[in-house]
């Protein structure tokens, strides 16, 4: 099994920010998470990349227990999540950034012997040069490779985000709202990046509340309401659902 | 390497000009470029508040000298367990500030703490540091020269010698260690701690390290300073000590190899060149810094052009 979520609960103090939500996600297909805000998504992101322990329930990957793993080893094994607002340097150039998340490949790449570049850095840049331009090219930032981040519109900084976490050569890839703050232009860029991902061999899990956006190119979607899940299946069942037409525009709609 | 060959012509110094003074102020400027550099890269580049440099400073200089009088050793080799013993209270604070996931504010807080322990302790502990009186040094450090055996580091020129050469040999090392995979690291973790997470970078472990760099320059700072000054006292370990630190580097430029160097030589000069009362002195230094850090966030060596590099 590619990732499997098996009743997986989070509480803080007294509030109950998801409960009980059990979900698959298969290798190859590309996941949507909606729900309204405060429904749990980004909390469900952050325990699958392992930024805050569950409560209860566990997160089995390839069959593997994760939950409670630390972050950095849930990347090393392949989940990696970008944020909803990226932070960058803006005195520093989007292949500065890209260059930063390299840790992992040249991990990879090297395991102890990456010390020995501590002497000979040349070696270790130019393979992760040769990374970074393929990452950059896959997000269709290699035009803006020596631009500062402080010159790049909102939409770049985001795909910048991205970028910086496909350098990790992810399996599973968590995207925290891409489309938010984006306008029409840019999401159907980001749109095509996504399929392009996909093609790559990523594994794609994605939140946002844009319901036009996710069922675009999602295979299936998932609806969460106040930290539970209130439906399953393709775009055309989870947005027919009853629950889900209640949660979103209100019961006189559901009923209508 | 551009850094590293900016320094080296200051070995014509000496050479050029017997002016004491002059030479005496670029001595301690050496020195305390090495502590300035080393709270740099814990700071500057891995973005952890540290205020326990001066304690590490401190530590240097007394541990050296102890080890040294009491088993007749070498100033060198006097160092090497001094080094190991700042090496495991290093790990010993830092894994404390950082298993709590102490952030920022609180950081620099529990580090103080710490460093003000070290310092009542070091105050109070009269048998073996003579208390406030502090100690006199009069061993000097040795090195081997070629046809002339083993000879003392005394008289200016000597010190002038070996405060440029243990300052380039820390820039090297600095310059390698922010140049490879771990600066990017130590970058990744100042961006964003969460993120550097997600990116697979074992944050706890780099900080750590940074730390514990951090602390060992500081010691080798420490150490040369105490020797140099031929006095070693409880003010060395103080806020103060960790503060002029701080000062050098915001004053220099953040994130910049040469920055600190720059601090300090301010930092160290500014007091020769303006010569008002001590009071005058203090304010006129005092605004200075201040008009500096708010007219030049980058520091002075953030007034040239070039471009900055992680990688």
């Amino acid at each position: 099994m590619f990732l499997e979520v098996d009743a997986l609960s989070k509480r803080f103090g007294g509030l109950v920010a998801l409960s009980e939500v059990s979900l698959r996600v298969e290798e190859g297909e590309i996941v949507g998470i909606l729900g309204p805000n405060g429904s749990g998504k980004t909390t469900l992101l952050n325990l699958l990349a392992g930024l805050l322990p569950p409560t209860s329930g566990r997160v089995l990957w390839h069959d593997r227990d994760i939950s409670g793993v630390r972050p950095d080893i849930i990347a090393a094994l392949g989940i990696v999540k970008t944020f909803q607002n990226p932070q960058l340097f803006a005195e520093l150039t989007v292949l500065d950034h890209v260059m930063i998340a390299g840790h992992l490949p040249l991990k990879r790449l090297l395991g102890f012997g990456r010390v020995g570049t501590f002497f000979a850095p040349k070696f270790a840049r130019q393979e992760l040069h040769s990374r970074a331009d393929r990452v950059l090219q896959l997000c269709r930032l290699q035009a803006a490779a020596d631009r500062l981040a402080a010159t790049l519109s909102y939409g770049e900084e985001k795909m910048l985000g991205v970028a910086m976490a496909m350098m990790c050569e992810p399996k599973l890839l968590l995207l925290d709202e891409p489309a938010s703050g984006l306008g029409q232009a840019e999401i159907l860029d980001l749109g095509s990046v996504l399929r392009d991902l996909r093609e790559h061999g990523t594994t794609l899990c994605i939140i946002d509340h844009k319901v036009a956006f996710l069922a675009q190119f999602a295979h299936r979607l998932i609806a969460l309401q106040n930290g539970s899940k209130i439906a399953e299946g393709t775009a055309q069942e989870v947005l027919a659902d009853e629950k889900v037409i209640t949660a979103y525009l209100g019961r006189h709609h559901a009923r209508a | 390497m551009s850094a590293v060959w900016l320094l080296l012509p200051l070995y014509v110094v000496p050479f050029v000009s017997h002016n004491e003074v002059l030479l005496t102020i670029l001595i301690f400027t050496y020195i305390l470029s090495i502590l300035a550099i080393g709270f740099n890269i814990v700071f500057g580049y891995a973005g952890q508040l540290t205020m326990f440099h001066g304690a590490a400073f401190g530590i240097g200089g007394y541990a050296t000298y102890l080890i040294l009088s009491k088993f007749g050793v070498s100033f060198w080799l006097a160092m090497l367990p001094m080094f190991v013993a700042i090496l495991l209270l290093s790990l010993l604070v830092g894994w404390v500030c950082f298993k709590f996931r102490l952030r920022e504010f609180y950081f620099a807080v529990v580090t103080l703490a710490f460093a003000e322990l070290i310092r009542l302790v070091v105050l109070n502990w009269n048998d073996v540091t003579n208390g406030s009186l502090g100690l006199l040094v009069l061993d000097k450090p040795t090195v081997w020269w070629p046809g002339r055996g083993v000879i003392k580091i005394d008289g200016t020129i000597a010190w002038y010698l070996l405060a440029l050469t243990s300052l380039l040999a820390v820039t090297l090392v600095s310059k390698l260690l922010v140049r490879s995979w771990i600066g990017r690291n130590f970058a990744a973790i100042r961006l964003n701690e969460e993120l550097a997470q997600t990116l697979g970078i074992n944050t706890f472990r780099y900080k750590l390290l940074a730390f514990t760099v951090s602390n060992l320059f500081a010691a080798f700072a420490g150490a040369l300073f105490g020797f140099y000054s031929n006095y070693i006292e409880p003010a060395q370990l103080s806020i103060t000590q960790s503060l002029d630190a701080i000062a050098m580097v915001l004053l220099g430029g953040m994130g910049s190899i040469l920055g600190p160097v720059v601090g300090a030589l301010l930092l160290t000069g500014l007091p020769h060149i303006i010569h008002f009362s001590a009071e005058l002195r203090a304010a006129t230094y005092g605004a200075i810094l201040i008009a500096v850090i708010l007219l030049m966030p980058r520091g002075v060596v953030g007034l040239f052009p070039g471009r900055r590099h992680v990688s």
